[in-house]
């Protein structure tokens, strides 16, 4: 697993207060019962993480799974790196 | 009991400075919404968009000697209530000024000038802060300001239910009227909340939209903020005949409700509860109504709740409404949205004239209604409800019908 990945379900496991062995890259926020303003404050607790923006676009709670999240905060991390 | 009827109407926002030019603009299509002009932008991550009011010049309206105690918040009101009171040709004098309430719905507070003194405060750790700074700010003011204005004495508050606080404002005045407190009362609401402290809280929760407001389309993306005021003056049937008043419209019932379930998600079982209300207030059936003005905001979660809720009250009647959301033309203006809305809602009850949904791309399954797209739609309107809900699960609608 890599660290961003491990950072991101820990970050998750926190906010659902859920076990961390149960998610999975394939699943949802939604499936995972991380709803409405948690799911926002998931979202803000990365980018504060890994000091990066998120967009909109990269967020999509309902169909977009913990693995799109994972690969946007990958993305950023790496537009970052090449700013820098 | 006593019925009550709008007699004067007022209004400001992003489509007019009064309630002709805006109400024109509504049935035109024309949208308000375009770059902000009234912060810098530059640390925005949203297009910086909204329905921002452009060439306001507050002196053309209101004494300069009053103008250092006003935040925009109460200038606007100023502006809507000084028109409405001028449409119904009431003077508040004598007993008419103890016997008048002015309730008005506010979202926030007097925005620009509270972020204008943390600026100086925590920005540039100045010293002194300016003297007026709390008589501009108090969320209260707007309802002062019109009472010492017009020189009323009767009961005068400010409500606040974020984006429903209009339509509770008015459902607060309409119940007193009924109750005998009082026989007059200025209603409405105001909102100036187009700063960049509030903007980047709203950008936050990640609901504005990046491109444009589209209420119930397939890929709607989120709400654009808008600001403004809109006023109106209600008085009983009795009293507005004795005295030969024009009068704009009943109003027919009020609704409220709270879905006490999540601070921010939407409940279609609240959004009904406060429809159903509002009818029952009314004493009206589902197939007396012809016109929604819908909250529909353009956030994914408000549209197909607000769409599942009309279903849940209007029954097979709901596909044969006309439902609109005017918020792409004059933007989300959150505690002022019902009172500007309830002024799209008295020009369809009056001219027979549906105003449209904007910026519709196509239908979305969850959102199956008749939303009136792009273009206004003539069709007799005899009676439309004005759906407001809040942040914090808080619902208010007013049901008007026809002039008696």
């Amino acid at each position: 697993m890599s660290n961003v990945q491990q950072d991101v379900f820990e970050i998750i496991a926190k906010q659902a207060k859920i076990d961390i062995a149960t998610i999975k890259t394939e699943s949802t926020l939604k499936d995972l019962g991380v709803a409405s303003l948690d799911a926002i404050e998931v979202i803000f607790d990365i980018e504060e993480h890994f000091n990066i923006n998120l967009p909109n676009e990269d967020t999509d709670f309902d169909a977009g799974t913990v693995g799109h999240l994972i690969e946007a905060v990958e993305r950023q991390l790496a537009q970052k790196s090449g700013n820098s | 009991m006593r019925r009550i009827v709008i007699t004067g109407m007022g209004a400001i926002c992003a489509l007019g400075h009064n309630a002709t030019d805006i109400w024109q603009a509504m049935t035109e299509g024309r949208s308000g919404i375009g770059p902000i002009g009234h912060f810098d932008t530059s640390s925005l991550r949203t297009p910086p968009i909204a329905a921002e009011i452009h060439d306001f010049e507050p002196r053309a309206y209101i004494d300069e000697a009053r103008l250092p105690f006003l935040d925009p918040l109460s200038q606007y009101a100023l502006v809507a209530a000084n028109e409405a009171v001028r449409q119904s040709g009431l003077a508040f004098r004598n007993e008419r000024a103890s016997r008048t309430a002015v309730v008005v719905g506010v979202g926030s507070a007097g925005e620009e000038t509270r972020e204008g003194l943390y600026q100086k405060l925590y920005g540039e750790h100045a010293g002194r802060f300016h003297p007026l700074g709390i008589v501009r700010i108090m969320s209260n003011a707007p309802a002062s300001q019109i009472s010492m204005a017009h020189g009323i004495t009767g009961p005068t508050f400010v409500v606040a239910s974020a984006c429903a606080s209009s339509n509770h404002a008015i459902a607060q005045a309409a119940l007193m009227i009924r109750a005998g407190l009082v026989d007059n009362a200025i209603v409405g609401g105001t909102e100036a909340c187009i700063t960049l402290g509030i903007f980047r809280a709203w950008e936050a929760m990640r609901v504005l939209a990046p491109d444009a407001c589209r209420p119930f389309s397939i890929n709607r993306r989120g709400l654009v903020l808008g600001e403004g005021s809109a006023m109106f003056v209600l008085e009983t049937l009795e009293s507005a005949q004795a005295r030969g008043a024009t009068i704009l419209a009943e109003l027919a019932g009020v609704g409220m409700s709270a879905d006490a379930g999540d601070i921010a998600a939407p409940s279609d079982i609240g959004a009904a509860a406060a429809m159903t209300a509002a009818l029952q207030d009314a004493g009206m059936q589902p197939g007396e109504f012809d016109y929604i003005n819908a909250h529909g905001t353009g956030t994914a979660a408000n549209d197909c709740t607000e769409t599942r809720a009309i279903h849940s009250v209007f029954g097979e009647h709901a596909r044969r409404l006309a439902i609109s959301s005017t918020k792409p033309m004059h933007g989300h203006a959150l505690g002022a949205g019902g009172a500007l809305e309830l002024v799209a809602t008295l020009g369809a009850l009056r001219t027979g004239i549906v105003p449209p949904t904007l910026n519709y791309l196509g239908p979305d399954p969850a959102c199956d209604l008749d939303y009136v797209p792009h273009e206004a739609r003539a069709m007799p309107v005899r009676a439309a409800l004005s759906n407001s809900f809040a942040f914090g699960g808080l619902n208010a609608v007013v049901a008007v019908r026809q002039a008696p």
